[in-house]
């Protein structure tokens, strides 16, 4: 299915080109990316599976963009990332791949593979360009789980409506597809770490959802997005030689948010939820047979402030509760956090961020905490980027 | 001496102060595009990213290089300087929401673009010839 999808955005990007395009000019080809490096220290507990505690540098993100634009209504581009994050990542992979056609401004659609638009900062959150913070509240935009939810195969329409005379504009989107995650996905490789039970296939399933921003000023926005996971999902897991079924039935997730930006300041807010359960069977071995369900619970407030042309300041905080655990630190992270950006010029930036955190519910590497949690943890972060 | 410094320094200013004179920036657009004037608020969604028409024409933005007609632009209409403007530019493009525009390196190419380009809109400076373009009112 994934497969026929961009081989269907790669065909009309193909066919459009001769058609229209005199000479590679026409085309405006382009090409953008950044480079992230980062380093990471803990007191208490080893964050991300890295040994943060004595200092990690292991984190580094580098992004390559390529779009042309062959008539003034077709757009299509394809951009591939490099992500390092302790033991995960270390590998190349495509971020999306898309074909963008757009009618006019109340009416556009793109697939391919294509970030999925819900939330205040989803397809934004792996762009570390575009942001003060060096981490997003991980609560609502974990960095392990961000590849379950950044991008989808499938399609995405989108237009922008305007109220009246008013200045007020209304931004709608409807999305759907087939949500992929490998079996390499951090989430994935977390859950057999805790559970001894892989998931030899990953994770795919068939999902759609809407957004909606209304925007009654030019500072000003409010909005909703609803992802659907319409049917059961399975997929085959295994626990040592045993082969069986991990499934979850239709669920939701649900996102409320608003922001406000003018001149120099910025506010915003977001509540996530995420409720749903599963199940593992194993025929030839009942006794590893499970249930589980979560709750989880999510939201954020966050402000920032352009001292001055290059240095901005900002803060956040950000809590998430399971309401399914049990009452201990596995079940909360709160999260308190002081961010600066500086920008040396328009491609080369730096980033220092200090984080409060109590809890242990947002995702840990057991494997690099073996003397277990402790319950809270301060997390500084030092990261430089070029764009480019 | 004191004679030679006060000339030094008055040309310096005169030459600042052309400068300046030069940057007065002017909205152009390609002869083909049905509008004769463009709202601030418009200006501000084409140059952003936040739309593709002006009443309901498609447009094409164009950017200038770093340059004090550019800096002049952002100054008075778009609200930014530069490094957030092109920062929030590339966000879109990283993000596969937009491609960005095109940037050419003098005024001269601005106007050579937008003349033979259906839809195309940029700036330039007030001095800079500018025939077979139109100049828009920004309201």
């Amino acid at each position: 299915m994934k497969n026929r999808i961009l081989a269907g955005a790669l065909a009309l990007a193909l066919g459009a080109i001769p058609a229209c395009a005199q000479s590679l000019e026409d085309l405006n080809i382009q090409i953008h990316g950044y480079a992230a490096q980062g380093f990471l220290y803990t007191t208490q507990n080893n964050v991300f599976s890295t040994n943060s505690s004595t200092g990690s540098p292991a984190w580094t993100e580098a992004v390559v963009n390529m779009t042309a634009q062959p008539t003034p209504k077709l757009s299509v581009g394809v951009q591939a990332r490099y992500f390092l994050l302790g033991n995960f990542g270390n590998a190349i992979n495509m971020d999306w791949a898309q074909a963008d056609y757009k009618f006019n401004e109340k009416f556009g659609v793109r697939f391919g593979k294509v970030k999925t638009p819900m939330g205040l900062l989803n397809e934004t959150q792996d762009i570390d360009p575009s942001y003060i913070w060096s981490l997003l509240p991980q609560d609502v935009y974990g960095i392990l789980s961000r590849n379950s939810f950044l991008a989808h195969y499938g399609g995405v329409a989108y237009g922008t409506l305007a109220v009246g005379n008013t200045k007020a504009k209304v931004d709608w989107r409807l999305f759907g597809g087939q949500t992929v995650e490998s079996p390499n996905d951090p989430n994935i490789q977390l859950g057999q770490q805790s559970s001894g039970i892989a998931l030899p296939n990953g994770w795919t399933g068939p999902m759609w959802g809407a957004t909606l921003r209304i925007k009654p000023t030019r500072s000003f926005m409010f909005g909703a997005s609803d992802q659907i996971f319409v049917t059961t999902w399975t997929a085959v897991a295994t626990h040592g030689t045993e082969s069986g079924t991990n499934g979850t039935p239709a669920s939701q997730n649900y996102y409320y948010y608003a922001k406000y930006e003018k001149n120099k300041v910025m506010i915003a807010g977001e509540y996530f939820r995420q409720p749903y359960s599963y199940w593992y069977t194993f025929p030839t071995d009942p006794a590893l047979n499970s249930t589980g369900r979560l709750d989880q619970r999510a939201w954020y407030g966050m402000a920032s402030y352009k001292l001055t042309d290059k240095l901005t300041v900002g803060v956040y905080d950000t809590q998430a509760f399971d309401h399914q655990q049990a009452l201990n630190p596995a079940r909360y992270n709160k999260d308190w956090t002081l961010s600066g950006r500086y920008d040396f010029n328009q491609y080369l930036y730096a980033k220092a961020e200090q984080h409060f955190i109590a809890g242990t519910f947002v995702d840990y590497d057991a494997s690099k905490n073996p003397n277990g949690l402790q319950p809270s943890t301060r997390l500084t972060i030092l990261k430089m980027g070029v764009t480019f | 001496m004191k004679k030679l410094l006060y000339a030094i320094l008055l040309v310096a200013s005169a030459t600042v102060f052309v400068a300046r004179a030069q940057a007065q920036v002017l909205v152009i657009a390609n002869p083909g595009v049905n509008v004769s004037e463009v709202s601030k608020n418009d200006l501000i969604d084409v140059f952003t990213g936040s739309s593709t028409s002006i009443k309901g024409t498609r447009v094409m933005p164009v950017l200038l290089a770093e340059s004090l007609s550019h800096e002049r632009f952002l100054r008075e209409y778009i609200g930014k300087s530069d490094v957030p403007f092109r920062s929030a530019w590339r966000s879109l493009v990283l993000s596969g929401q937009a491609v960005m525009p095109r940037s050419l390196p003098n005024d001269a190419a601005v106007v050579q673009f937008v003349a033979n380009n259906a839809g195309a809109i940029g700036y330039i400076g007030e001095s800079t010839p500018h025939a077979d373009v139109k100049v828009l009112v920004v309201k």
